[in-house]
């Protein structure tokens, strides 16, 4: 009965930005179902409001108008302070412009969170580090991210992501800079935690064969939901 | 709260750690400079007031020094009250003092000072006077119609060209000495005394006799204060007690009393300099720590944008704040103490002088050390909180993405 519930509902979601005298509309009413254990992909052109979803989606961001709940509760108006302990708890981001702390390890990235759910230093370290050995970043634990490439600071921000096994996990674009041998590891990581520990995945991305991967696909433009379908293997 | 440190100090270590090094070297010399700024000119103060105390001490009262009570001009009674005190434990020496104003004339020129009458073998034992004759010597038990002046009367010795002095007198030059009283006496100078000190060197000395003559109460057991010191240093209260104990009326100070009634008397504007100095360099202290963290923290809104992304507690973004602050304030406070030894150092060997001998060396006290310490530490925790608990308020959108 668990997936007939779903753990996401948001309706009418509208994110409009002002820049100066221009209001640009990047979300105009958007609504939309997830069931739990669900692997969602979201696409569309540059532009069209897949990044501001899922920011709103990941609690990063607040909706101008509307409404998003997780598990029937109103996350949006929660305290910031809740707020942020719900993201630490139930969610995962892998970001797509990776944020990662400059001045911090890939290891310290990653483990920052671990320690912040009062995990031990050595506890956190080791599951620090299994996440950072499953996206293939094992031999570059201390490296600071300015010692990194494009595609391996993507892998911790995904490591960082995925290191607490979320409820949630929401990926803005993870394999962007990975060439398609990286990605297809990436993908098999998120279809593995997806089947194995039911974990729900939106994913945010514009390449058509990662599709293979998801069960449900949502196609945005210019803020506004164009299709979404089922994808049945 | 816990996890919170953690987190923080994690965050605060790997800041310091990896940040810039420039930067962080330039803060902490900006840092050490306002510590030194703190402490620098108190404790040269301070050394001076010390300076200036132990004069007091080596010349004017002693460890204890008795007065006349209120009222009177002499203490009645003093070669008992002498006797007495010289009998109590802890008492080294005691001897018996009178004091007079009278002018000096020598040649055309003449000045005021204020004539001592001392018992020569007993004023040994309790004060630096014996010892700091320049030229001739100072003077016996039966000495009568001799003098000893300081030099700045003499007008010899370093600091004469600011006072009035009498020009050239030298070793038995006569003196004509006209005491409140009228009486006139001629003197014959048997030594000039330099201690590089208004109160040594504007000063004269005869012997108590002479004095006790010159007054009129000879035989009459009279003096202008009882200068006593005591065994051990620490024991002037106890000693002072004693002396009351014996139920004379007249008044008992300790140095320590003595000093800081003349400290606060002599020195009023020197501490008002301290307070000014102080408050100055405590607003220059508490802007520098403030817009250096500040500045800091806003270059990092981005970093912290991003932890408050991922989960961490705006507490443990604002506590790392204040760790890297105090880290910056401590290293300061090191730094600064370097500097202050090394200054310390170079005054030995190049003493800030006053009358060509007169050496000041800074003098830091525990208690101005801890002050500057805890200023410092205060300073930095309000300057660690405010600048990144302004910042965790902001969304983390703004943090992460705004353009400024
Ligand atoms: N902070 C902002 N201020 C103003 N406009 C913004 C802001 N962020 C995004 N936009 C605009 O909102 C629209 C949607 O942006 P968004 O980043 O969601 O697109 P996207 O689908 O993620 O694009 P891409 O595939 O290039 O990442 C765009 O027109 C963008 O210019
Ligand atoms: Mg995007």
């Amino acid at each position: 009965m668990k997936s007939e519930e779903p753990i996401i509902k948001i309706r009418n979601l509208k994110r409009h930005y002002k820049t100066g005298k221009v209001i640009v509309k990047a979300l105009n009413g958007v609504s939309f179902d997830v069931r739990e254990g669900e692997f969602l992909a979201i696409m569309g052109p540059s532009g069209s409001g897949k990044t501001t979803l899922l920011r709103i989606l990941g609690l990063i961001d607040k909706p101008t108008s509307g409404q998003y709940t997780i598990k029937n509760l109103d996350v949006v108006n929660l305290p910031e302070e809740e707020k942020i302990f719900y993201r630490l708890t139930q969610l995962g981001y892998v970001f797509q412009d990776y944020a990662l702390v400059n001045e911090m390890s890939a290891i310290e990235n990653v483990y920052i969170i671990s320690l912040m759910e009062d995990l031990s230093k050595e506890q956190s370290q080791e599951t620090a580090k299994l996440a950072l050995e499953r996206v293939g970043l094992g031999d570059k634990l201390d490296r600071i991210p300015d010692q990194l490439s494009g595609g391996e600071k993507q892998r911790v921000a995904v490591a960082r992501a995925i290191s607490k096994t979320p409820k949630i996990l929401f990926a803005d674009e993870p394999c962007a800079n990975l060439d398609t041998k990286t990605s297809r590891q990436m993908l098999e990581i998120f279809k593995m935690l997806n089947e194995k520990y039911g974990q729900t995945i939106v994913m945010v991305t514009h390449e058509d064969w990662h599709t293979e991967f998801v069960s449900r696909i949502i196609n945005l433009k210019d803020g506004r939901i164009t299709s979404d379908k089922k994808v049945y293997k | 709260m816990f996890k919170d440190v953690k987190v923080g100090f994690l965050t605060a270590k790997s800041s310091v750690k990896r940040g810039n090094k420039k930067t962080t070297i330039f803060i902490i010399f900006v840092l050490s400079l306002i510590f030194l700024n703190l402490i620098f000119l108190p404790s040269l103060i301070n050394g001076m007031m010390k300076l200036f105390v132990g004069f007091v001490q080596d010349y004017a009262y002693g460890d204890v020094v008795i007065e006349p009570a209120d009222g009177n001009v002499y203490i009645n009674d003093a070669d008992n009250i002498l006797t007495k005190i010289r009998s109590l434990n802890d008492v080294e020496a005691a001897a018996k003092r009178l004091t007079v104003g009278a002018s000096l004339a020598y040649e055309q020129k003449e000045v005021g000072v204020t004539i001592l009458g001392v018992v020569p073998s007993d004023e040994e034992k309790v004060s630096l006077y014996p010892y700091i004759v320049k030229e001739g010597d100072f003077l016996g038990d039966l000495s009568r119609n001799e003098i000893i002046v300081g030099a700045m009367i003499a007008g010899t010795g370093p600091g004469s060209e600011i006072y009035d002095n009498l020009g050239e007198v030298k070793i038995g030059s006569l003196i004509n000495a006209t005491y409140g009283n009228n009486l006139k006496k001629i003197y014959k100078v048997k030594g000039i005394q330099e201690g590089t000190f208004e109160l040594t060197d504007l000063n004269a000395l005869v012997s108590f006799k002479e004095l006790e003559s010159v007054l009129g109460i000879e035989g009459e057991h009279k003096a202008s204060s009882i200068v006593i010191r005591v065994q051990k240093a620490g024991e002037e209260a106890d000693v002072k007690s004693q002396i009351l104990g014996m139920g004379i009326k007249d008044k008992v100070f300790t140095w320590q009393e003595k000093a800081e009634v003349l400290i606060k008397q002599a020195t009023q504007s020197m501490s008002t300099l301290d307070i000014v100095s102080k408050i100055v360099s405590l607003i220059i202290g508490a802007s520098l720590i403030f817009i250096v963290n500040y500045i800091n923290t806003l270059n990092r809104k981005k970093e912290i944008g991003i932890l408050k992304a991922v989960g961490v507690s705006p507490a443990s973004v604002i506590i790392s704040y204040i760790f890297i602050s105090l880290f910056y304030v401590m290293m300061g406070i090191i730094l600064g103490l370097v500097l202050f030894l090394f200054l310390t150092l170079y005054l030995q060997t190049n003493p800030i002088t006053f009358y060509g001998s007169l050496k000041i060396y800074p003098v830091l006290e525990l208690s101005l050390l801890m002050q500057s310490i805890l200023i410092m530490i205060t300073m930095s925790l309000i300057a660690g909180f405010l600048p990144s608990w302004l910042v965790t308020k902001e969304s983390i959108l703004d943090a992460i993405w705004s353009r400024e």
